[in-house]
């Protein structure tokens, strides 16, 4: 018995024939992420169903709190003004896709976070939003002088630590999920192999069969998946989300 | 063995495909979540703002109901002083009177009865004088049935008059 990982299954390959960009690959995370966007979408249809303004149900009540919770974390990070309040679903969309892609992994399919590719698209994007609202802030000019700051020399320096933004989200989130796929991974491999040594002992034929049922596997990977799984995968939509805003809020300030 | 792409990588139009989930989620959850629920908490905002002005301005209606019966109050408590204390002159004034008119009649009824027990008085000595006469006759007819003399007679006559003078 070997431990192996693998990255996600390709289901199909479009042969397109462009250099760069190569084939279309209908991949794991591709069809797990259109199911997180078929989960939160039908999510929101069915929490706001039958609005009303007094006397409102239960799951009315959550949907409002959603909202003002969403529409109070942008607003408290980004200086209690209502300047960004066109980001708000923006991020909104970036915090549940990312919790829902991570927590997704509970049911057995794969995290779509756990490609460096969704991460990348994220970050990309937020990187693209940090940049124009810079060059909103302080024009085109200002935004490419302000990498000879403070002195000319620094210029180099200035780029690379504006392209590290994107990548160290990109790769703070997709680390963190790809070493929960990996860790659970490890505990499910070792404890059956645990198994199977353990009930090995048992002679005969009986022996033969229960070695090959991971009894061991109940219980101690549920545990460790509270903090894997469940944590680690809210606390990285959390940290991505804040991140966002935080770049964000910074870049129009100049 | 199904295919599957290495761990770590970046294929171009995952990426893509990804950027372009992203922006169909922000619709989505925008059309879906924010735009009915934000519609709804500021209709219900400007529900409570139509409530706490109706109620402000019930208030004031209130508070101005409340000054005027509070002025009119005041005025009846006035007119009721004024009423109370006219009334109280007026009764003084009528005891005055009273008190006066029954003093005066009683002043009068005084003075008659003096006028009367006056009279009565007078006519009281005038009978007595009368009667004095008439006796002074009949003891004048007996004096002069008996034998007169000088010393008596002066002497009775004197006796007379002193105590008619008297009576008098």
């Amino acid at each position: 018995m070997t431990f192996s990982i693998e990255g996600a299954r390709i289901f199909a390959r479009i042969h397109t024939g462009i250099p760069v960009l190569g084939d279309i690959l209908i991949s794991e995370t591709l069809v797990v992420s259109w199911i997180v966007m078929a989960i939160i979408t039908v999510l929101c249809i069915v929490l706001t169903r039958n609005l009303k303004v007094t006397n409102i149900s239960k799951r009315q009540a959550l949907a409002e709190m959603l909202v003002e919770t969403a529409n109070n974390f942008v607003r408290n990070n980004t200086g209690g003004g209502h300047k960004f309040d066109k980001l708000i679903p923006f991020v909104a969309a970036l915090f549940t896709t990312s919790v829902i892609s991570n927590l997704i992994s509970l049911i057995g399919l794969r995290s779509p976070t756990a490609d460096l590719s969704t991460e990348a698209a994220w970050a990309v994007v937020v990187f693209i939003m940090i940049t124009a609202e810079k060059i909103k802030a302080s024009g085109i000019l200002g935004y490419l002088k302000g990498f000879t700051t403070p002195i000319f020399i620094m210029t180099p320096f200035n780029i690379l630590s504006e392209i590290a933004t994107p990548i160290s989200m990109a790769c703070r989130h997709f680390g963190n999920i790809l070493s929960g796929v990996v860790i659970n991974g490890l505990i499910y491999w070792s404890l059956s192999v645990a198994t199977n040594r353990l009930f090995g002992l048992i002679p005969g034929a009986v022996g033969r069969v229960l070695s090959n049922i991971p009894f061991l596997d109940v219980g101690l990977p549920a545990i460790l998946s509270v903090y894997f799984d469940w944590f680690s995968g809210i606390m990285q939509a959390f940290i991505f989300s804040m991140l966002t805003i935080m770049y964000i809020a910074n870049a129009s300030e100049g | 063995m199904q295919e599957t792409q290495s761990l770590v990588t970046i294929i171009p139009w995952t990426f893509i495909a990804q950027i372009l989930n992203l922006f169909i989620q922000m619709y989505l959850i925008k059309k879906f979540l924010f735009k009915p629920i934000n519609k709804l908490l500021s209709k219900r905002a400007q529900l409570a703002d139509k409530e706490i002005k109706d109620a402000e301005a019930a208030k004031s209606e209130a508070d101005g109901l409340k000054q005027q019966y509070e002025e009119g109050l005041a005025k009846a408590q006035a007119q009721a002083t004024q009423i109370v204390q006219d009334a109280q002159k007026t009764a003084q004034i009528r005891a005055e009177e009273v008190v006066k008119e029954a003093q005066d009649h009683a002043a009068a009824i005084k003075a008659q009865a003096q006028a009367d027990i006056e009279q009565e008085k007078k006519k009281a000595v005038n009978e007595a004088k009368n009667q004095i006469g008439g006796l002074a006759m009949d003891i004048a007819g007996k004096v002069v049935e008996k034998e007169i003399r000088e010393e008596d007679h002066k002497k009775l006559i004197d006796e007379f008059i002193e105590n008619v003078g008297d009576a008098s």
